[in-house]
């Protein structure tokens, strides 16, 4: 059975590095490049986790966090959600998961970490 | 003959270099640049950071058998004392592009006095504050600052937690290369100074190495700075696996049973590893025993302590990072699997000490053995307490403490 993925992040490089990262491993990506259609996405398809950038061009990722926490999906309340950023400000990581994430990856990405921590979350397919 | 796995990213062939005569220009051995994770090939003869396919750090591989043909254990050690006599087994390829303030061959000072309050038979400190202001910084930025010299690059970036930066803004300043720096608003003063005396450019930044690091990134990747952050650049680990050859040669071809080294970035355990390797394909080392890797942390910033005891491959961000040891205050280094592989391997382990037992062993290395050594080395002799008490130590055991730097950066916190 294939996993849905979906990946919130407006940085086209970004996302084609990650889509060829898991679909090698048989992940399904789903993709958003903003935070509100990540937050709708995330309502309206079988998502399995959530990968988050945090820098957005609308919302930001902390408060997508908060609305998928809060969503009337009962689902996302608990969702994995990976933070995945490149922000230089300080105590981002600390704001990322009080927002709600279980786990915060600074860029640049280690695409063999990225597959050790979605496979923890959501087993190979 | 070309080797067939010897291609670039594109897939073309490109020719290793070789070594042509002990009076070429030319010395270096590289043969080219391997991806620690995916194990694609590069050609050493462009500029690289890490792996764009996979990002992980990029390995500098060399050909040893050509090493071995032309150059021996001997003839390194009758060579004129410093870092660079290694040159076959560095990446700078042409000996004018070495930049230089005399790093490397800090000494193995015996500690008699703590040995015996300790109950040990063999202690040793490798005594990293010799270098070249102050720290063992001055090896990874004089290999990294050397090599990107050869490459062509004007302007380098770093974002640093104190000796980093000001490592590279003396080797910048005496390759003529423009150099910027972020560290964060609490790096201890003399950092701060000595790389604006050197003529870098330095931003003050309110957080920590991470924090500073993805705002040297980003001005990278704006302005085309090239970036010379731990790990994102092949070349400054080759300068710091230096210090295991030495070691090594100091031990008369046999390495010592453990190795206790403070662990920020972890450049220095990795490239300490990959020496040991290097020296063993080589046929230099007298048997095949390594010894064992101790990663010590501080206990307010401990993220390979964490994985490790978890027996993680990769380390978990860590929050609220502090520490009095700036140098520690690394909340996930960029190669932290190659750090816990290496600590794995060699049958180690990874201990945390608290900021109060720093400065305890920092004031007993001053007052037993005159070493006046940074919090990050101090912080390895409150760690080998820590063992002893564990038993994980034997007292016969032939057992090196690293001292990365100089006590004397860190006035502000030992007053």
């Amino acid at each position: 059975m294939t996993h849905n993925i979906l990946y919130i992040e407006d940085n086209p490089d970004n996302m084609m590095l990650v889509q060829r990262a898991l679909e090698a491993r048989g992940y399904h990506l789903l993709k958003a490049m903003k935070g509100m259609d990540g937050v709708a996405t995330a309502e309206n398809e079988q998502v399995d986790l959530i990968l988050l950038d945090i820098n957005l061009p609308d919302i930001d990722g902390y408060e997508v966090a908060r609305r998928l926490r809060a969503s009337n999906k009962r689902e996302l309340n608990s969702i994995p959600i990976i933070a995945i950023t490149a922000n230089a400000l300080k105590g981002d990581a600390e704001k990322a998961l009080e927002a709600g994430c279980d786990v915060y990856m600074s860029k640049p990405i280690n695409i063999r970490e990225l597959w050790a921590r979605v496979e923890a979350f959501v087993p190979m397919p | 003959m070309m080797n067939s796995k010897n291609r670039d990213s594109d897939g073309a062939e490109f020719v290793p270099n070789a070594v042509t005569s002990s009076k070429s220009m030319t010395l270096s051995c590289l043969s080219h640049l391997k991806c620690s994770g995916c194990g694609k090939e590069y050609s050493y003869q462009e500029l690289h950071t890490f792996c764009p396919l996979c990002q992980s750090p990029l390995l500098s591989i060399y050909d040893l058998k050509s090493a071995q043909q032309h150059v021996d254990r001997d003839e390194i050690s009758r060579r004129p004392k410093g870092m660079w006599r290694w040159s076959e087994l560095l990446p700078v390829l042409d000996v004018k592009n070495q930049v230089s303030l005399g790093e490397g061959d800090t000494p193995l000072l015996p500690l008699p006095r703590l040995k015996k309050g300790l109950g040990l038979s063999n202690l040793y400190v490798k005594d990293e504050s010799a270098n070249p202001t102050g720290s063992f910084k001055a090896r990874g930025l004089a290999a990294a600052v050397s090599k990107a010299k050869e490459l062509g690059v004007e302007k380098v970036i770093i974002p640093t937690a104190g000796n980093a930066g000001g490592a590279m803004a003396a080797y910048a300043a005496r390759a003529g290369l423009r150099a910027h720096i972020f560290m964060p608003k609490d790096t201890p003063f003399a950092n701060i100074e000595e790389s604006r005396m050197a003529g870098a450019e330095v931003v003050l930044v309110d957080g920590l190495i991470s924090d500073a690091a993805g705002m040297a990134g980003e001005k990278a990747r704006a302005e085309g700075w090239f970036d010379v952050s731990t790990f994102k650049e092949p070349y400054r680990m080759e300068g710091k696996k230096v210090m295991g050859y030495e070691l090594a040669e100091a031990f008369d071809w046999q390495l010592p049973d453990v190795i206790i080294y403070p662990t920020g970035g972890g450049t220095g355990l990795v490239g300490m590893w990959k020496a040991f390797a290097e020296l063993e394909e080589l046929g230099w080392l007298e048997n095949s025993k390594r010894p064992r890797m101790v990663s010590v942390q501080a206990d307010g910033c401990a993220p390979v302590v964490k994985a490790f005891q978890a027996k993680a491959s990769f380390c978990d961000f860590w929050t609220n990072a502090h520490t009095i040891a700036s140098g520690l205050r690394v909340p996930k280094s960029f190669a932290d699997h190659l750090i816990l592989q290496d600590i794995y391997e060699s049958e180690g382990t990874a201990i945390a000490v608290s900021d109060k037992s720093i400065l305890e062993s920092q004031k007993q290395l001053a007052i037993m053995e005159g070493i006046f050594a940074a919090p990050e080395g101090a912080a390895t002799l409150a760690a080998l307490k820590g063992l002893l008490q564990q038993g994980w130590v034997h007292p016969e055991e032939r057992i090196v403490l690293f001292n990365t730097g100089s006590g004397l950066k860190y006035l502000n916190y030992t007053n």
